[in-house]
């Protein structure tokens, strides 16, 4: 006698648990997703909502212009689509979104952290106050100058809320942060299963209780977890799109406490949550000051760039670091005069690479910079936060321009003196003029270190 | 589909339409992509084609076809408007299969024409779900007809205009034309939107 009914398999539910998925794209066979369907396991929800306005159920993009109204072959009638989350997997009035409802997967209460690290008293205190709002569900703002040890701050409240069973996710707007962060976790909780969740991310197994994502990855899920911390929230685009807020807000359950973490808040963040939960570290893990990045005029770089010449000053500078051996990286504001630049400076030295946002090696060629094959980098704002390099020395060219915001300019300064045994190195801002952001930036560095070494 | 676009349909920075003499006293499509996307596109030097194979227009079909993002059929509008409206021969856009039609909710070469506003017909139906680009130059060359006519087509006497998309070995256009020729048309020409 075989048993002829059907069984849920396991890892269908381990999948669609908490996930908001387009009903085409699932991993699964036909089959078992009708018969889950027929079991109540699943809601189906239209993909496009109309009434009582036209809005996408999965992103939750209500702008007009982001939809586009097309003849459909499938259904036969005019059909409605939205561009914003396109790249998702395309979702029109006549796809539908299935929600899990069915029984819930196992979660295991059995977690270790490994890590044995020791934290200095202000982590130590910021760590406790955050436990303590995880315990109460309450709003936390976690505020820590860049190289405080924001990641292993983390590690009690990610360890006592799977503990508790609860499901965890760390979110960020930045792909490179989640794959920074995925492996100390991975390592800091051998016994957990985690999931890092990004455009073009492989297929993983299991139910991961604990759920590295880009921001945008979350309009995938649905009320799915029990604690949500947002990391670098006060990055783009992420303070830009306000689809992304509301993402995360889906993600979690009606009263799952949301962390936010960032070395540089908005102002409207800290009047909002300074006098409630708030946890600040002025200081770097290695109890030395910050780097206070110095300005040095650079007139006419634009100009001097396009007709082949690396300003004097600016030479001289990649000269010192190339004798010196010293890892460099050098932000501009734009991408075209990066390319433009690019050749003159591997007249200096040509290993010198260039990264952007489009470069798939971008990784490979940040790794390279690590294990020192590559002498110093050339960048965007890409590389402005996330990224940790012994021992590097920074200079933005053209300080001025507008993309280079306060928070953009302390999270780049922030790229220095992170190691303890190199706590010191150059942040030079060659400028066309100095502009209030710049002035801001430094105002706050000396801010945090006058903070910081005061008591 | 006629609504006019404030963001640039491939890269979503606002489009800047500066006003000129020849925008406002001609009939032109609105631009939908920025100028530095459409920088990114490369011409095609032979007659036959319109574009260039390149990156850019890997990235476009991708999004286009792949991606179902039936709002870049304007992309290449005034081009495409400029280059067939004095077209005299009938244009027959190359058909999908309908189950694969089915599939992409649309077909891409006929959105592309109402996009820019050029009529057409449909004689031939696709035989094959199979693609072109699955297969190597030999299998290419080796296949069945992949076009049949409609039932009921009436193939007249006359020039006929066939349009696709891309063109690598020919082996598409070769199977259409010669279908419309042994029914009786008197001369098939092709076009096709980018030269592979």
């Amino acid at each position: 006698m075989t048993y002829k009914g059907w069984l849920l398999p396991p890892a269908l539910r381990d999948f669609h648990e908490g996930r908001i998925w387009l009903k085409e794209h699932t991993p699964f066979s036909e089959e078992d997703i009708e018969k889950s369907i027929k079991n109540k396991y699943f809601h189906i929800i239209e993909g496009i909502q109309k009434e009582p306005h036209v809005k996408c159920n999965r992103c939750h993009n209500e702008d007009l212009q982001q939809f586009t109204t097309f003849d459909c072959s499938k259904c036969l009638q005019q059909c409605i689509y939205c561009r914003h989350c396109l790249n998702m997997g395309r979702v029109s009035s006549c796809t539908q979104l299935m929600i899990w409802t069915g029984p819930r997967a196992m979660r295991a209460r059995k977690h270790s952290l490994e890590w044995e690290g020791q934290y200095t008293v202000l982590q130590q205190q910021a760590a406790n106050e955050m436990l303590e709002s995880v315990k109460g569900r309450r709003f936390h703002l976690l505020h820590a100058v860049c190289g405080a040890g924001k990641t292993e701050l983390l590690f009690p409240t990610v360890h006592y809320a799977l503990e508790q069973g609860m499901r965890v996710c760390i979110a960020t707007p930045r792909t490179d942060v989640v794959l920074e962060l995925y492996p100390r976790f991975q390592k800091n909780f051998p016994q957990t299963i985690i999931h890092a969740l990004y455009g073009k991310s492989p297929k993983q197994e299991g139910y991961a209780q604990l759920v590295l994502a880009t921001t945008h990855q979350l309009y995938r899920f649905d009320r799915a977890f029990d604690v949500m911390i947002v990391d670098e929230a006060d990055a783009f685009p992420y303070t830009f799109d306000e689809t992304l807020q509301n993402a995360v807000q889906q993600a979690k359950t009606e009263s799952a406490p949301l962390l936010l973490v960032t070395a540089t808040p908005s102002p409207k963040l800290l009047t909002q949550y300074r006098n409630e939960s708030y946890s600040f570290i002025p200081k770097r893990y290695h109890d030395r000051p910050l780097p206070v990045p110095r300005f040095h005029s650079l007139w006419r770089y634009e100009k001097s760039l396009r007709r082949g010449k690396i300003p004097r000053k600016l030479k001289q500078w990649t000269g010192e670091r190339l004798a010196r051996k010293e890892p460099f990286l050098l932000f501009f504001p734009k991408v075209e005069l990066m390319k433009i630049a690019t050749p003159l400076f591997q007249l200096l030295d040509d290993s010198i690479m260039a990264v952007h946002a489009e470069d798939p090696v971008r990784k490979e060629k940040v790794l390279k910079l690590r294990d020192k094959e590559v002498p110093g980098l050339l960048t965007t704002t890409i590389l402005e936060r996330g990224i940790t390099i012994k021992n590097v020395q920074v200079a933005v060219i053209g300080a001025e321009s507008t993309i280079f915001t306060s928070s953009a300019l302390i999270q780049i300064a922030g790229r220095v003196g992170r190691n303890a045994d190199f706590a010191e190195g150059d942040v030079v801002f060659f400028h066309h003029g100095i502009t209030a952001e710049m002035d801001d930036a430094r105002t706050k560095i000396l801010y945090y270190n006058k903070k910081g070494f005061l008591s | 589909m006629n609504k006019i676009e404030t963001l640039c349909l491939l890269c979503s920075q606002p489009l800047q339409s500066a006003i000129s003499w020849k925008l406002l006293l001609t009939k032109q499509f609105q631009p939908t992509i920025c100028d530095r996307c459409s920088a990114q596109f490369e011409y095609s030097s032979t007659a036959t084609a319109l574009y260039q194979y390149n990156d850019a227009m890997k990235d476009f079909l991708h999004q286009y076809k792949f991606l179902q993002d039936v709002a870049l059929a304007k992309v290449f509008r005034q081009e495409l408007h400029a280059r067939l409206k004095h077209e005299k021969a009938t244009i027959i856009p190359i058909p999908m299969h309908p189950v694969k039609q089915r599939e992409r909710t649309f077909s891409h070469m006929e959105e592309l024409l109402k996009a820019a506003n050029i009529p057409f017909i449909q004689l031939l139906e696709k035989t094959t779900t199979e693609t072109q680009s699955s297969k190597n130059r030999e299998q290419r060359n080796q296949v069945a007809s992949l076009f049949r006519l409609m039932d009921g087509a009436h193939v007249e006497h006359k020039e006929y205009f066939l349009f696709d998309d891309i063109k690598t070995t020919g082996t598409t256009l070769r199977h259409a034309t010669k279908v419309l020729l042994n029914a009786g048309a008197e001369n098939v020409k092709s076009f096709t939107l980018i030269n592979g």
